[in-house]
């Protein structure tokens, strides 16, 4: 790998680090869901500051070509991280129904004292 | 007995008045309650001039919400029998007292109204009926019982069937699997023979493509859900 590509990466992965920093300290992402996150970046970090590393592990793997592994893993990673959002999706969508009916629900008995109020 | 009939309502208010007089006249001593799933149309509008009791989704929120929406208000509000009636008008209310019957002498904790238990001459499409066979068959392989209509919606549910379903509905294309998780749950159901309409007016929610995925999505979540515990 080129010097150049090289230091790409590393400002590349490092950016990635500190705009998942800001988004947590800004409370656009939840701890909760941030943690994977900054796993990811750091390891993006790590990777490009120690190639010899991704070769290592490609080879052990058996890869022909290293980008190869980088890209295996990235696609499983983000297939996984898709799977997650669409988890905490279904449950998101449970709690807003649930959360809704009991809305209306509280809409109606306000209704009926109301008119109850009103008739005495 | 306090009997509550809920009527499902989006967009239904061409048919909606015919159905409130339907079950006025034979059902004359059970409340009604239109659950209105964020229409666009002046259906709220018109059940309140009726003067039934009305709740209302700030949005659309699909069948299965709405009737579980509809089963909370009969719990919370001690009814012993709900019943579900279509806002489209397909449902005869001529079966009502037919339907609540079997609840009232406890032989049975949810009954369906059927059109294929007698000829009732409901005429019907080769892929309806097609996919209704095959609801008739996935019904009987996971309870073993013979249900020749499990796709009506026009039901009748007593306690029991009020718990389950306040605690748990499918959000979309219940019918099939709430008979299976009643099932599960040990209630008993029971089919009467009824006659259906055709729609008296607005436009079936069914077309070919959601047909398909109404089959392979209670297929599958019958599929994986008996994998589940009972709690």
């Amino acid at each position: 790998m080129s010097i150049r590509l090289n230091l790409a990466a590393v400002i590349g992965s490092a950016v990635l680090l500190l705009i998942i920093l800001e988004l947590v300290r800004r409370k656009y992402l939840r701890e909760r869901y941030a943690l994977i996150w900054i796993v990811t970046g750091g390891l993006f970090l790590l990777l490009s500051i120690r190639v010899q590393l991704l070769l290592r592990i490609s080879s052990f793997l058996g890869f022909s070509v290293a980008s190869n592994a980088l890209f295996f893993f990235g696609i499983l990673f983000l297939l996984l991280i898709v799977l997650g959002v669409s988890v905490i999706t279904s449950r998101l969508a449970e709690k807003n129904k649930t959360l809704t009916q009991e809305v209306v629900l509280l809409k109606k008995r306000i209704e009926d004292l109301e008119n109850y109020g009103r008739q005495r | 007995m306090k009997i509550l009939t809920i009527i499902p309502a989006f967009n239904e208010e061409e048919t909606l008045r015919g159905v409130i007089l339907g079950i006025r006249t034979f059902l004359a001593h059970a409340d009604i309650l239109v659950v209105n799933d964020g229409s666009t149309d002046k259906t709220a509008n018109i059940a309140r001039e009726e003067g039934v009791f009305v709740l209302e989704h700030p949005y659309n929120m699909g069948i299965g919400a709405t009737m579980q929406t509809g089963f909370l208000y009969a719990l919370r509000s001690g009814y012993d029998i709900a019943i579900q009636v279509d806002g489209d008008g397909q449902h005869n209310p001529e079966s009502l007292p037919s339907l609540i019957k079997p609840l009232l002498i406890g032989q049975a904790d949810l009954v369906i109204g059927s059109r294929y238990l007698s000829d009732g001459g409901f005429k019907s499409t080769l892929p309806r009926k097609l996919g209704i066979k095959f609801f008739t068959w996935l019904v009987w392989i996971f309870t073993g019982k013979r249900v020749t209509d499990p796709t009506s919606g026009f039901r009748a549910i007593g306690r029991k069937g009020l718990e389950l379903f306040s605690e748990e509905y499918p959000p979309d294309y219940p019918e099939v699997e709430a008979l299976i998780s009643a099932s599960r749950k040990g209630l008993l159901f029971l089919e009467i023979p009824t006659t259906m309409r055709g729609r008296q007016g607005g436009s079936s929610s069914i077309g070919i493509l959601s047909a398909l995925y109404y089959m392979v999505k209670v297929t599958l979540s019958i599929s994986i859900g008996s994998f589940r515990g009972i709690k």
